[in-house]
């Protein structure tokens, strides 16, 4: 569970006040939350009709993202100065990204470039794929994007696992790649996508690539899901929305398959973000099992509309 | 006849060409691999395309050869004007027997025998010609002891595996040992060599092969034999050697010797690397002669110089190497005989294509890479050289033991559980330098079904033991899924009843790519096995109707 800070909950309480007061709307620009401090969650969303060509697709990418953290009060929120941060996207699978199997790359390359203006020493940027990372990087477009921007880049190494006490409900002790631990924040940035077994692959399910023996979670995969998210302690999520993968996920490989909505969401809550995220799929929150287990374990609320949600509009 | 005597430093700029040769072998080998984003280079094999035994071999066979083999003539030019100039400069098998040669001169310096020719190297000659009865039946099996072949095989299925799990397993150790018993940490040096060597040297992360030390040893072995003779290999078994000695029985480049000068000393004959003349100097076989030039550098009195000579010309004196007619028609029909035994095998017969065959039993496990040919096309082109394993980005891709008999030693096949099939990949296809696999475009290589996946449900987790599982459909890479899952409503043990999600493979979609086998938790035993039943290549072996 988050612990919430004081200050965290003053504001917090101040927020619902004025939300409450101000009579506001979901939906609606949250101005009132905007003056009384941090969000909990924020959503940017293209008002835009159609679907945006190829140039448009990226400027939007960009612009979505930076409201989204500017919603949640911004990059430094999470950043200190000397930080090293670990920005985990999902690039499980070898794919180009317009088949919405890995994170849109420029969601990603934006959040290392909001890091680095807010301080960070270092940005890494890896996942533990199913496929082999020398493909699945440069399939998906992330590793040319970030290297770019000055990110690092790491193919992790599975022979450096180190058995840590994930001491959950299933998983006691775990293969964990150090490194993705050690960091002083994890962004972790999944993409909205299907899944045959768990339904939905989103913020919860990406902390499968900070370990490894990761195929018995399979038979029981909302409780291993849901403690290696307590494990990870979730500071901030963002999930991508660009592109939304609605069948044969999680590989997907069909341009039929995928969905352009055009939206970023991000914020404190791995579950709420979750919750939203199945309902970009079209599926109610409460039948996917890592999301009623989530909130079981108290990682977070399943009902985001009554967190201190902004959402934003993007033309 | 204009004599050229003695080429200054002649024998200094071989071995510089020697090494410069096996260097750039080493670095097309190395860099056949799989790099973020990278493809190996274009001429990965490039020794292939120069040796001419791989284009006889493959044209015996196949008739027909990719137009890339056609560079060995060449070689074969510069052979007929100059003899085994291939042996002696740039073959890097050749190469690495003349280092070894070398080193066995410096650990026994009066240890060696003076050697000279002996008719026992005529046996190369009739290695050759049975092996190319046998091309001509449609075998690949001269082409199992090519030396470029040999090497490279070596190289990729042996030697750079064993320094791989050598490096692995020590850093590892120093890794975990987590010392510091100086001013550094042991860990802190090992660390980012082990990272670099993963990098730039390794293909695949613990790469291994099956069957290697069978390899290591037939490589260890011959280059052990140079104790015992220098260059044992390049003067009596070489088959490449043999061909490219036929083709010089008379070349325009030979060794003339003075005999007015000559003080029949032996220094010529003593260094010489391909035991081309004997002891007192005379009787030059210049199918023998590697052109190393050690006899001009050794000489003394000067009395000996390679010159010009018109094919025609009597002089200098060549000396034929004495092969007996009987003896090579022997050889052929030896060679002939071992095809009969090697295919008498119900398997082995099986390879033919199409249904006219005799016993059409499968070897289910023989899963053939994506564009490999229908069998017998197969077995006619793939020279087993191993470069497809070599790029094989997930390591699956492994050598044949028996799988395809003894005809198909060492050629690929797929092993599922060591590696699936990548399917945005096409490598080998690639660079298959004989066209074996197919060089397939990646859109009609997803579409080459290399055998299709079965459930076991004898001890599949959701069929034998009621739980979810769903890894091999998870991982599925045919954009419709070619696994599916059925709700089906199961009793447990109490009585109770519980959904599972139980999983079906659809085989109009199933290509056969094994990544369901790779990733089954049931390692060594999966819930799921890849056969070659259905592979696009063999209509014979299709035995399911499409349904649509």
């Amino acid at each position: 569970m988050q612990r919430l800070s004081r200050r965290e909950f003053l504001a917090h309480s101040a927020a619902a006040a004025g939300a409450f007061a101000f009579g506001v709307q979901p939906g609606s620009q949250l101005k009132a939350a905007e003056a009384s401090g941090p969000a909990d969650m924020a959503i940017a969303r293209w008002q835009g009709t159609g679907t945006p060509d190829e140039k448009q697709f990226k400027e939007l990418s960009i612009k979505l993202t930076e409201r989204a953290i500017d919603a949640l009060g911004g990059m430094k929120r999470f950043v200190g100065r000397g930080a090293v941060v670990w920005i985990k996207p999902n690039i499980a699978f070898e794919r180009k990204p317009e088949f919405a199997a890995t994170t849109n790359p420029d969601v990603v390359a934006t959040l290392v470039r909001l890091c680095l203006d807010a301080g960070a020493k270092t940005v890494r940027v890896g996942d533990n794929p199913v496929h082999d990372a020398r493909r699945t990087y440069p399939a998906s477009g992330i590793a040319e994007a970030v290297e770019k921007l000055g990110a690092e880049v790491v193919y992790l190494d599975r022979a450096r696992t180190r058995e840590m006490k994930v001491d959950g409900e299933r998983l006691k002790m775990h293969p964990v790649f150090p490194e993705m631990v050690e960091c002083d924040l994890m962004i972790n940035v999944p993409i909205v996508k299907h899944h045959g077994l768990a339904r939905a692959t989103m913020c919860m399910k990406n902390y499968m690539g900070v370990v490894e023996n990761r195929r018995v979670f399979h038979q029981d995969i909302a409780t291993c899901v849901a403690d290696i998210t307590r494990f990870m302690k979730p500071r901030i999520c963002v999930l991508d929305a660009t592109r939304v993968l609605l069948r044969n996920g999680p590989t997907g490989g069909k341009i039929e398959d995928v969905d352009v909505q055009m939206q970023v969401a991000a914020g404190i809550d791995p579950v709420a973000l979750d919750a939203w995220g199945a309902e970009r799929l079209g599926v109610k929150p409460n039948e996917i099992g890592t999301i009623t287990k989530g909130q079981e374990f108290g990682l977070g609320k399943m009902d985001y509309r009554t967190l201190s949600l902004r959402e934003v509009a993007v033309v | 006849m204009s004599g050229e005597s003695r080429v200054p430093g002649g024998q200094r700029l071989r071995g510089a060409v020697q090494a410069a040769s096996l260097i750039l072998f080493l670095w097309l080998l190395v860099t056949a691999r799989q790099s973020p984003g990278a493809k190996p280079p274009s001429f990965s094999g490039f020794f292939f395309w120069i040796d001419p035994l791989i284009l006889v071999a493959t044209f015996l066979a196949a008739h027909a050869a990719p137009l890339l083999l056609f560079s060995a003539f060449a070689t074969i030019f510069v052979t007929l004007v100059a003899g085994r100039v291939f042996c002696g400069w740039i073959c890097p098998f050749g190469a690495l027997h003349s280092a070894v040669g070398w080193a066995c001169d410096r650990i026994w310096p009066k240890g060696r025998k003076r050697e000279h020719w002996s008719g026992w190297q005529r046996a190369k000659y009739y290695v050759l010609a049975g092996f190319l009865a046998m091309s001509v039946l449609g075998s690949h099996w001269v082409t199992v002891f090519d030396p470029i072949v040999l090497l490279y095989r070596s190289a990729t299925t042996a030697l750079l595996p064993g320094l791989q799990w050598a490096v692995e397993e020590s850093s590892t150790a120093v890794f975990n040992w987590d010392a510091k018993p100086g001013p550094l940490k042991p860990s802190a040096v090992t660390e980012p060599c082990r990272k670099f060597l993963r990098e730039h040297l390794f293909a695949v992360d613990s790469q291994s092969f099956i069957g290697s030390g069978f390899v290591l040893v037939v490589f260890v072995g011959l280059l052990a034999a140079n104790a015992f003779r220098r260059r044992w290999w390049c003067r009596y078994a070489c088959p490449t050697g043999a061909l490219l000695g036929l083709l010089s029985i008379r070349p325009l480049l030979r060794r003339a010797l003075a005999e007015s000068k000559c003080t029949k000393c032996d220094l010529c004959s003593g260094n010489c690397h391909g035991n081309a003349a004997d002891g007192d100097g005379s009787g030059w076989r210049a199918s023998e002669c590697f052109v190393c030039l050690n006899c001009t550098s050794a000489c003394r009195r000067n009395s000996l110089a390679f010159e010009w000579a018109l094919p025609w010309r009597r002089e200098p004196v060549v000396t034929s190497v004495g092969l007996s007619r009987r003896a090579m028609i022997m050889s052929a029909v030896g060679g002939v005989c071992a095809l009969w035994f090697f295919r008498s095998s119900p398997r082995a017969s099986s390879k033919r294509l199409g249904y006219q065959s005799r016993g059409l039993v499968f070897e289910p496990s023989l899963i053939r890479p994506p564009g490999a040919r229908a069998e017998r096309e197969f077995i006619q082109r793939c020279i087993a050289c191993g470069l497809c394993m070599k790029v094989c980005p997930t390591g699956g891709l492994q050598p044949c033991v028996f799988e395809a008999g003894l005809e198909g030693l060492w050629t690929p096949r797929l092993v599922p559980q060591l590696g699936h099939c990548a399917y945005e990949c096409n490598l080998c296809g690639q660079v298959c330098p004989t066209e074996a696999i197919a060089p397939l475009k990646l859109e009609e290589k997803k579409k080459f079904r290399l055998g299709l996946a079965a459930f076991d449900t004898t001890h599949c987790i959701p069929h034998a033991y009621g739980r979810d599982c769903m890894v091999c459909e998870e991982c599925c890479p045919v954009p419709e899924k070619a696994i599916y899952f059925i709700e089906t409503r199961i009793a447990t043990r109490g009585g109770e009843q519980r959904t599972v999600k139980l999983p079906h493979v659809d085989a109009d979609l199933c290509i056969g790519c094994g990544v369901c086998e790779n990733v089954c938790p049931l390692r060594g035993n999966p819930g799921i096995r890849v056969t070659n039943a259905n592979e696009s290549r063999n209509p014979a072996n299709q035995p399911i109707l499409p349904e649509r």
